[in-house]
């Protein structure tokens, strides 16, 4: 790369060819004010306060001025410029601007450095006013400069555009692009305008009023979805005063969402237990701490003695690795039962063995940041920019720089209304689709041949199927129009690098594995994974450690790092390691367990961490399970329906008030810190396993997360290398990583696939019809998903001022439907399914197809999930929770 | 307005060229498909919802707020009949600013506002080329001036719409040709089509040393070369932003000599290799853009314009966009934002749009005026306009005159052209035998010199020397009956109500200077209005807020006004 050579204040740097005057004197070791401009954003030079001496010249914004080879440019000496240029903003705003504490306002900060002081006298501006309307994000006008950095932000970095400049001269100022109040606008509340504000006129509300400094700084990673942003936690006082996103070796480089930077206020709410509950004579009744693990430790005594497959423990995704070790240890060490699974089974279970069967290993095969490199995208059954926020964000950004879109999705989700073919198919027939997608690849010769001949088998055997798909025919399956699958093919075909991520409208089927595995074909078809080029195929994992939990081996057949229950191998590894035998049969899946509670032969079911009774499906089964369970333990924050339905309860921490590590979904093992110490009667469901097996006369053997994650790294080769201070100190590593010296291992596959051939496997699977049909009694089809205000049952989020951003649960019908049924916005509907009822309000969107409607699940008194049925993936178990068929009638 | 100096636009880095800083919103409608181009049309009719607009061309809600609040045509009040009332210098000259109050009790209604009926509304202007017989005001697209202004406007006169007197005082007309001489338009263009070659244009306009009109005064030929550095298409836009107060030449050339115009454009299209060409015209002069899309449409059914235009493989499409009341519009990258539908704000440069222009192609953009003088260029050679003028200013322009001098009207005079010549003997002094007490030359960006400063040649570089600058070469008259307070308001009321608000220091700048203007002089105040002047100056992004300190302070100068000349 071309080299310029610039002097300032007389000493030469080098910058690249195509760095501006600032990159310049950065490199000299100096600094400038530089109000209007933020290193991810492009450049405006409007607020002129970087001004810089050029020989030869007028003075120069250094900012956007490129540097030219040879020139000399006076930093020291052209302070009085910037001086001057930060006193004729300060002169626009009224003098409190000045009186915002310096760690909350870069303009406050600059004018300290610069000696820049609220103007005496003078005339005033005219007074702008504040808008309060939004829960978090609050604009006070008249401390605006109109810099634009919000706007930019909202545009280039969240790519929701909902803010413009509006007005004109000195009246110019940032609003909403609707015009009305700002809670009434397009805002999404990820909060990367009050991040970039330089001055404090968007700001979190109440932050800046509070004139105390912070305290303490903490560095952690997000609890809420599976994309893991580090986030930078603000505390005071053991309160948190704000959270922001971090910058430095994050996947979200330096963006957030509205649960990650907002939604913290659950852990100050009042309905918090306060202590351990129990049930006496029907009703939970508070107990000590002492009282109620000694309980659980003799009823579970009682069970281990009797049968230990008595015994069923669903080990928490939103809990850390270590904990999830800690848990399946104790199911697997203390009870002797392999009787543990986590969520990951309701959500991600075909994809752990779909891509396991396809490519050897059960994670998504590339690091995210390949997005950067790719030219096309294929996103299905996913709605990232509400369940994913940060991801959807980058992958609008990578679409906003010409990357193509082909978005697959029964609903027009936000990415679909960017996309460049957005096919639409009927829920269930994904197969039919992703085959029909692979014909056109071959027939159009977009297959790539090397690769298929050295990196994969079942090509013959795929050929064969694939005759059977052509366009016509999945159009008749599918519903999606014979060109649009061409056209979707051949963006996907025709890029030099594309890349797949997919999420629960993949695998929440009947044949979900069948969908990993035929959406996994295409990649393999076109060369786009492992060893060929492209971005892979990727799964959006749904919650914070769904992953992790499963890596842990939270898994009935699946010890730590994914060896097999069945291999004895693996088991004489742990039974050295835990001093202990393994049971040698899998054990139950969630679906299992509760079926064998009805069946009356579960006598204990350890719920950690989960509402099952709001997040399963049909609920009324998952009810009828915890009722006929004898001893039903329930860890949690709240007294959820399911902890209310539970013979003990114990009141946990939170994720921001542990220590220990998530997996997000491309395999980033990363650290939680402790940012507030957890409330007094709360513990961490790692301290509550380790004090019941104790009282069992068990040690689990390891005191502190840290000494777990030492321990999982000795039992599990896939994560040898991986320790808490390594983390510590080197950041975030992506397994395998194998030993203190690996690097980590972002891209999975490198030269060859991690099958025992080394080959990856084509699938030739046929299309079968989903399990839910509808008919005349139930004609519409449901499909359920996520909300981007809320989070899965709602327990975390609906305690926080989200509840204000979105106020209850709604189902979404279609324009067309809405009229043929009479129904108008806010109605209250009665959905029946054969399975259940729920009434919700009615949303007329264009969102859903004729036909179709689509409800979130995260307000518990909708009862969505009473809706949906207990069938499931044949292969993994987990729920057809994305096809139930009802019926929708005007409340009566 | 002041088009700012490229100078250094040949030095302009390729660096750049991957890292676009490309307004969000435009690069969101280019990479979807969305016409946001359209947005400032669909603003047009009164009551226009944005969000219905957004929707309907499926932008963001923002992509359309932005321009809507920004350009005063749209953010103003309109009733059914919506009146706009010029403030601007020449009109606030004639009057004293008193024809404003007028106008509001003849209508009933404040400017500013519109009446609850939804009947009348009166928004306040700068500038509709009625210098020369104001104060006067548009009623709908109906043009009114006069002294009798407010009854015409109640209708106890008809309205009065006098016709632009045009006088050449050049040896030979160049722009008024085909105005006061027997020149007839699209005369040399079939010639060029037959034979010429591009490279031909732009040598004649070289040696021609024809500079920028419009008021920065850069070289043409240059910009062009600057423009053909880059890969085509290109594109050339024909400035009619003709913001500044005072000056109505361009006006004058597109409503009584438009084909002069679209043949100019044609050159300068033929010499740059463009095969789009804008008219872009202020609102504020509906006639104008009228005529053009008049001898548009004769220009096209005479051949001279269209796909393979002579049957030389040249083809050439032109088309007329109106503006929507901004001042700083004139500017090119503000032009250039607006017309892409954008708010009309300033880019920083580079990229200069001779690089990146509009929808990224090296677009020129040259004064209406500037293209004018090219069909006569080309017919009689640059040598012969270069003989025109000064030795460093080649060339004629047209000086207009406002309504306080005695014989008003638009004048062709040679660059160089005595100061006291154009206001005594071609001007004939100021009416009514009134004393002359400043003169503002070039508009607000320009600047005032006093009685005694007559003896100077009309050049830039002459009233450069005295703080002043030729701009557009609109010369308005001030008498004495006006103080140098009142006439340093009305100038930091125009700045202030015209800053696009892009850069700091124009924005905070402009509303501070007017409202220190009215403060009395004290220390602190004085201190605070040399801060002002300074930092405009020093660090405004473009010419306007660079420019307007020099003027105030040469108009302090010429009042003797204190606080204001530091």
């Amino acid at each position: 790369m071309a080299i310029v050579r610039v002097f300032v204040d007389g000493r030469q740097v080098e910058v690249a060819a195509g760095a501006t005057l600032l990159d310049a004197v950065r490199a000299a070791g100096l600094a400038l004010p530089t109000l209007c401009h933020d290193d991810r954003l492009t450049t405006v030079a409007s607020c002129r306060t970087c001004l810089v001496d050029v020989a030869g010249r007028d003075p120069a914004a250094a900012c956007s001025t490129p540097a030219v080879d040879g020139v000399h440019i006076a930093v020291a000496d052209s302070r009085g410029l910037r001086r001057e240029a930060l006193q004729a903003i300060v002169a626009g705003l009224p003098p409190r601007a000045l009186d915002v504490p310096v760690d909350r306002s870069e303009l406050a900060r600059q004018c300290a450095d610069y000696g820049v002081v609220a103007p005496a006298g003078s005339p005033r501006p005219p007074e702008r006013g504040v808008d309060h309307s939004h829960p978090y994000v609050k604009l006070d006008r008249d401390l605006c400069i109109a810099c634009g950095r919000c706007v930019r932000a909202c545009a280039e970095i969240q790519g929701t555009f909902a803010l413009t400049l509006v007005g004109r001269g000195s009246a110019t100022v940032v609003a909403p692009g609707t015009g009305g109040p700002w809670a009434e606008s397009d805002c999404v509340s990820c909060g990367a305008c009050v991040d970039t504000c330089p001055t404090g006129a968007l700001s979190e509300p109440g932050l800046l009023l509070n004139l105390l400094p912070i305290e303490r700084q903490t560095l952690t990673t997000c609890g809420y979805c599976g994309v893991g942003c580090s986030l930078e936690v603000s505390t005071r006082d053991n309160a948190i005063m704000t959270v922001r996103p971090a910058t430095d070796l994050s996947v979200n480089r330096g963006h957030a969402c509205v649960k990650g930077r907002f939604a913290h206020g659950f852990l100050g709410s009042s309905d918090r237990p306060t202590g351990p509950l129990i049930r006496k004579n029907g009703t939970l009744t508070p107990a000590s701490w002492e009282e109620a693990t000694s309980y659980v430790a003799a009823k579970l005594g009682e069970v281990r003695a009797e049968d230990p497959d008595g015994f069923a423990l669903i080990s928490s995704a939103r809990a850390t690795n270590e904990e999830n070790y800690l848990a399946q240890k104790f199911a697997r060490a203390v009870m002797g039962t392999n009787n543990v699974d986590n969520c990951a089974r309701l959500c991600h279970a075909p994809s752990a063995a779909g891509l396991a069967a396809t490519f050897g290993l059960g994670g998504g095969t590339n690091p995210f940041d390949d997005l950067d490199r790719c030219d096309a995208i294929l996103l299905v059954g996913a709605n990232p920019t509400a369940a994913h926020p940060v991801v959807g964000s980058r992958i609008f950004q990578r679409v906003m720089e010409g990357a193509r879109l082909v978005v697959v999705d029964p609903r027009r989700t936000s990415l679909a209304r960017h996309a460049d073919v957005h096919l639409r198919p009927q829920p269930g027939t994904n197969v039919a689709v992703f085959n029909g997608l692979a014909h056109l690849l071959v027939r159009e010769g977009l297959v790539d041949d090397d690769f298929l001949n050295t990196h994969t088998s079942g090509y013959e055997e795929l050929l064969g199927l694939l005759g059977d798909y052509p366009p016509d025919r999945v159009a008749e399956i599918s519903g999606v129009p014979a060109e649009d699958l061409v056209r979707a093919a051949l963006m996907y075909g025709q890029a030099l690098a594309p890349a797949i991520f997919y999420g629960l409208g993949v695998t929440e089927h009947l044949h979900g594995t069948d969908g990993v595995r035929t959406l996994s074909n295409l990649a393999l078809l076109r060369g786009a994974v492992g060893p060929g080029s492209g971005g892979g195929v990727n799964p959006l994992r749904g919650q914070n450690n769904v992953q992790g939990a499963s890596d842990m081996g939270a898994l009935p057949d699946l010890l730590p790092g994914y060896q097999k229950v069945s291999d004895p191998k693996a088991r004489s590894r742990f039974a050295v390691a835990w001093r202990t035998s393994i049971p040698p049969r899998p054990g139950l899946r969630i679906p299992q367990m509760f079926a064998a509670a009805r069946g009356g032969s579960l006598k204990a079911l350890w719920v950690i961490g989960e509402d099952v009774l709001t997040t399963d499906p049909n609920s009324t089964a998952v009810r009828a399970a915890l009722a006929a369970c004898p001893l039903v333990i329930c860890n949690d924050l709240f007294l959820s329906p399911t902890a209310a339905a539970a013979d003990v309860v114990f009141p946990v921490a939170a994720w921001l008030e542990k220590d220990g590590t998530f997996v997000n979904f491309d395999r980033r093992f990363q650290r939680v810190r402790e940012a507030v110490a957890p409330p007094g009667g709360a513990r961490t469901d790692f301290a509550v396993l380790v004090d019941v097996a104790a009282r069992m006369g068990a040690d689990l053997g390891c005191a502190t997360p840290a000494e777990a994650m030492a321990e999982c790294a000795i039992v599990a080769p896939l994560f040898g290398g991986i320790s808490h201070p390594r983390l510590d100190k080197d950041g975030p590593l992506h397994w395998p990583c194998v030993s203190a010296a690996s690097p980590g291992t972002p891209r999975l596959y490198q030269d060859r696939f991690a099958t025992p051939d080394g080959l990856a496997h084509l699938a030739a699977r046929p299309y079968l019809p989903p399990g839910e049909q509808c008919d005349a009694e139930f004609p519409f089809l449901l499909i359920t998903g996520r909300r981007g205000e809320h989070y899965n049952s709602g327990s975390m989020t609906r305690r926080t001022d989200n509840l204000h951003l979105l106020t209850e649960e709604t189902v979404d019908v279609e324009p067309g439907d809405a009229s043929a049924l009479g129904l108008s916005e806010g109605d209250y509907v009665q959905l029946d399914s054969r399975h259940g009822t729920a009434v919700l309000r009615v949303r007329i969107t264009d969102e859903v197809e004729p036909g179709q409607v689509f409800a979130g699940f995260h307000f518990p008194g909708a009862t969505v999930n009473s809706l949906t049925s207990s069938l499931a993936d044949e292969a993994t178990g987990c729920p057809e929770y994305k096809v139930t068929a009802v019926r929708v009638a005007v409340r009566p | 307005m002041h088009e700012p100096c490229e100078g250094r636009s040949d030095s302009v880095s390729e660096g750049h060229a991957e890292q676009t800083n490309d307004d969000p919103f435009l690069r969101y409608a280019a990479r979807f498909d969305r016409p946001i181009g359209d947005v400032r049309n669909m603003l047009r009719p009164p009551g226009a919802v944005p969000a219905a607009i957004a929707r309907a061309l499926g932008l963001p809600a923002a992509a359309v707020q932005g321009p809507a609040s920004f350009f005063s045509d749209f953010s103003a009040q309109r009733g059914a009949r919506h009146v706009r009332v010029c403030t601007a210098a020449a009109c606030f000259a004639a009057t004293a600013g008193a024809h404003v109050a007028e106008v509001e009790a003849a209508l009933g209604v404040e400017t500013g506002r519109r009446t609850a009926d939804g009947s009348v509304s009166i928004q306040a202007v700068r500038c509709l080329g009625y210098c020369f017989a104001g104060p006067a005001a548009l009623d709908g697209d109906q043009a009114c001036a006069g002294a009798d202004l407010a009854s015409q406007l109640r209708g106890e006169s008809p309205p009065e719409a006098p016709p632009i007197p045009v006088h050449n005082d050049s040896p030979v007309p160049v722009v008024t040709a085909g105005l006061v001489g027997t020149a007839q338009p699209w005369s040399v263009w079939p010639g060029v089509l037959a034979s010429g070659a591009p490279h031909e244009i732009l040598g004649q306009v070289e040696s021609a040393r024809l500079r920028g009109r419009g008021g920065a005064g850069f070289s043409a030929a240059a910009k062009w070369r600057a423009a053909l550095e880059h890969p085509g298409p290109r594109v050339v836009v024909a400035n009619g932003d003709e913001g500044d107060p005072g000056s109505y030449a361009d006006r004058l050339l597109m409503e009584q000599d438009p084909h002069r115009v679209l043949e100019g454009l044609a050159l300068a299209c033929f010499a740059v290799g463009a095969a789009t060409g804008i008219v872009f015209v202020r609102s504020e002069y509906p006639r104008a853009a009228a005529r053009l899309r008049e001898a548009l449409l004769e220009a096209r059914a005479a051949g001279f314009l269209g796909p393979e235009t002579g049957g030389k493989g040249f083809s050439l499409e032109i088309q007329v966009v109106e503006g929507a009341g901004s001042y700083v519009s004139g500017e090119e990258t503000a032009l250039l934002n607006g017309l892409e539908g954008l708010r009309g704000v300033v880019r920083p440069r580079p990229p200069f749009p001779t690089g990146r222009g509009l929808h990224g192609r090296p677009t020129v953009v040259n004064n209406v005026e500037t293209l004018s003088a090219l069909p006569w260029i080309v017919q009689h050679g640059g040598a012969a306009y270069a003989a025109l003028g000064t030795p460093e200013e080649t060339g004629t322009v047209l000086v207009c005159l406002s309504e306080r001098f005695r014989r008003p009207g638009a004048y062709e005079v040679q660059i160089g052209t005595p100061l006291r010549r154009i206001v005594e003997e071609l001007g004939g002094g100021l009416r009514g035998g009134a004393t002359l007490r400043s003169l503002q030359i070039g508009g607000p960006l320009g600047g005032f010199v006093g009685p005694d400063d007559l003896d100077v040649p009309l050049s830039n570089a002459a009233l450069s020397r005295r703080n002043a600058a030729l701009g557009h070469a609109g010369i308005v008259a001030f008498d004495d009956r006006l103080s140098g307070r009142q006439v340093l308001g009305n100038l930091w009321d125009f700045a202030a109500a015209e800053s696009c608000g892009q850069c700091s220091p124009c924005r905070v700048g402009t509303w501070r200077g007017s409202a220190l203007s009215e403060r009395p002089d004290d220390p602190e105040i004085r201190r605070e209005r040399g801060e002002v002047l300074r930092t405009m100056a020093a660090g405004s992004l473009c010419a306007f807020g660079r420019r307007v300190p020099a003027a105030v302070r040469s108009l302090a100068r010429v009042y003797s006004l204190d606080g204001w000349q530091s």
